[in-house]
């Protein structure tokens, strides 16, 4: 009875995880939700909110990836018990229902965490390839190619797939602790305190809150310097004002970035019978607007719209005959292109706020009163 | 005494400015309705209203009348097919309607094929505009 009596004794509340391990943890399980529900569930005019995410999410694992080498102890990866034989022993012993309360990680643990920061790091890289390539935005919009960021997109959701399987098992290890072992590792996350025999390994402290706090402030001031000054509205020309009058006058003045050099010759040759109406121009204003026409079109764009559809040739040249924009609009229905605000199906400006500048951001979209995606 | 004439003077010339050019337009149709037509006895109003308010029909099947787009009260802002907004036609609701010639002319040529199949003659475009006046 006796060394039983001593060593409940010497059990007690040691502060394993520091305060800004703890605020890094909470962080990540909201930004991640967010990011989560707005890259599966929402629309993709939800994706403003999806990058933001993604950005909350860059400086915190720049934060973590830092803190690994300069947090307390039990923060730094080189207190990770990642040896292949404790992996072992660990699972063996979990088998047989055992599980010793650990100060640290536990194996699984500790890789189940180097599991998750690569994941996530994998993540955050390609989500900025494919926001700067196939979106046109954000601090890599102007080096990277739409062609990388359309290809990159299966890659970032691939890492998200893999991210929602490994919190899948994160959270089932520690539900196993927590119900079956009856280690409370939620209540250590929030509180930062385990009940241990202390080893005098935990250097957790006021000192690294500060040092943390002042550290994630950097990081983030950083970033948003980085984004903001890297970020620049690129493939953006306001419409050539002659343009926009001789083409703007009974339906809105479309980016010529919108359809080829070929269809835009074809159309032009066909004026005096435009869908319908007479809108043939003088000599001279039509001269401006081939030249316009001819500079601006959809091979000398890299944007999403030109891509997926200012490259593909229709032989009604409608812009709404291609796949791309059917496969877009499939779930508004015709009474939706009629509503007083939308007038029409070529009306893309009633909804896509930025049509004229022919990028089509996702942000942009605004659907009008009364108008409802589903 | 000079100052105030100067002043006077200048006063006339803006308050002239505006009505000179909105009516060059009128006497311009009306010198070459009647280089076209001797007998031409002046624009009206109800033959505008007539032109205006019929269908056509004689142009492309998508658009019979002037009112396609145009609604058939002037004083209301029109449609285009493709759901932009027409100001009205009718000039107390749009004061600087038929003024730019050039703009006039260019509407004229369009629609007129587009409705009626062919350029209308100086008449009906100077009737069109009477009409509008009054409304």
């Amino acid at each position: 009875m006796r060394p039983l009596q001593q060593s409940e004794q010497s059990v007690t509340s040691v502060l394993i995880w520091d305060l800004p391990l703890r605020l890094f943890h909470w962080a990540m399980v909201l930004v991640v939700c967010v990011a989560a529900v707005t890259g599966y569930l929402f629309e993709d005019w939800w994706l403003d909110v999806h990058v933001w995410a993604g950005y909350a999410l860059t400086a915190l694992l720049l934060f973590r990836l830092i803190w690994g080498f300069v947090g307390s102890y039990y923060s730094r990866f080189n207190s990770f018990p990642l040896s292949i034989g404790g992996v072992r022993t660990h699972l063996f012993d979990l088998l047989r229902g055992r599980s010793d309360p650990k100060e640290g990680h536990t194996p699984v643990g500790a890789w189940m965490i180097v599991l998750l920061l690569t994941t996530l790091i994998g993540l955050v890289v390609s989500g900025f390839v494919v926001w700067g390539g196939q979106e046109n935005n954000g601090p890599l919009a102007s080096v990277i190619s739409y062609g990388v960021g359309k290809g990159v997109e299966d890659v970032h959701e691939i890492f998200a797939n893999i991210l929602m399987g490994l919190i899948g098992v994160h959270l089932a290890g520690v539900l196993v602790e927590t119900v079956i072992f009856k280690h409370d590792l939620i209540r250590a996350m929030l509180t930062g305190e385990k009940q241990v025999v202390p080893s005098g390994k935990s250097t957790a402290g006021l000192k690294h809150s500060v040092i943390g706090i002042v550290l994630f402030t950097v990081i983030a001031f950083g970033l948003t310097y980085w984004i903001n000054s890297a970020s620049r509205a690129n493939e953006v020309a306001a419409l050539d004002q002659i343009y926009k009058q001789a083409c703007g006058e009974c339906h809105m003045a479309y980016h010529p970035s919108l359809r080829t050099q070929s269809a835009w010759d074809q159309l032009m040759q066909g004026l005096e019978d435009h869908y319908g109406e007479d809108a043939s121009l003088s000599d001279e204003v039509a001269q401006t607007v081939r030249t316009y026409l001819k500079d601006n079109n959809a091979l000398n764009f890299d944007t999403e719209a030109a891509h997926k559809i200012g490259r593909i040739n229709t032989p009604s040249l409608r812009i709404t005959d291609t796949r791309f924009w059917q496969k877009k609009h499939d779930d508004f229905k015709d009474a939706d292109f009629r509503h007083p605000a939308v007038g029409s199906k070529i009306n893309c400006i009633a909804c896509h706020k930025d049509a004229e500048t022919g990028r089509f951001d996702d942000a942009s979209i605004k659907l009008p009163k009364g108008i409802k995606y589903d | 005494m000079i100052k105030p004439f100067i002043v006077a003077l200048g006063l006339g010339t803006v308050a002239f400015a505006g009505p000179v050019q909105a009516d060059t337009i009128l006497p311009e149709y009306e010198a070459q309705a009647r280089a076209a037509d001797p007998s031409f006895s002046g624009f009206s109003a109800e033959r505008g209203q007539a032109f205006y308010l019929k269908d056509h029909a004689t142009g492309k099947a998508e658009t019979p009348s002037c009112t396609t787009c145009h609604m058939g009260n002037p004083t209301q802002a029109g449609r285009t097919r493709a759901g932009k907004t027409i100001a009205p036609m009718a000039l107390s609701q749009t004061p600087d309607r038929f003024q730019d010639v050039k703009k006039v002319e260019k509407w004229f040529r369009r629609n007129c094929k587009s409705v009626l199949g062919r350029e209308c003659s100086p008449q009906e475009k100077g009737d069109f505009i009477t009409f509008m006046k009054t409304q």
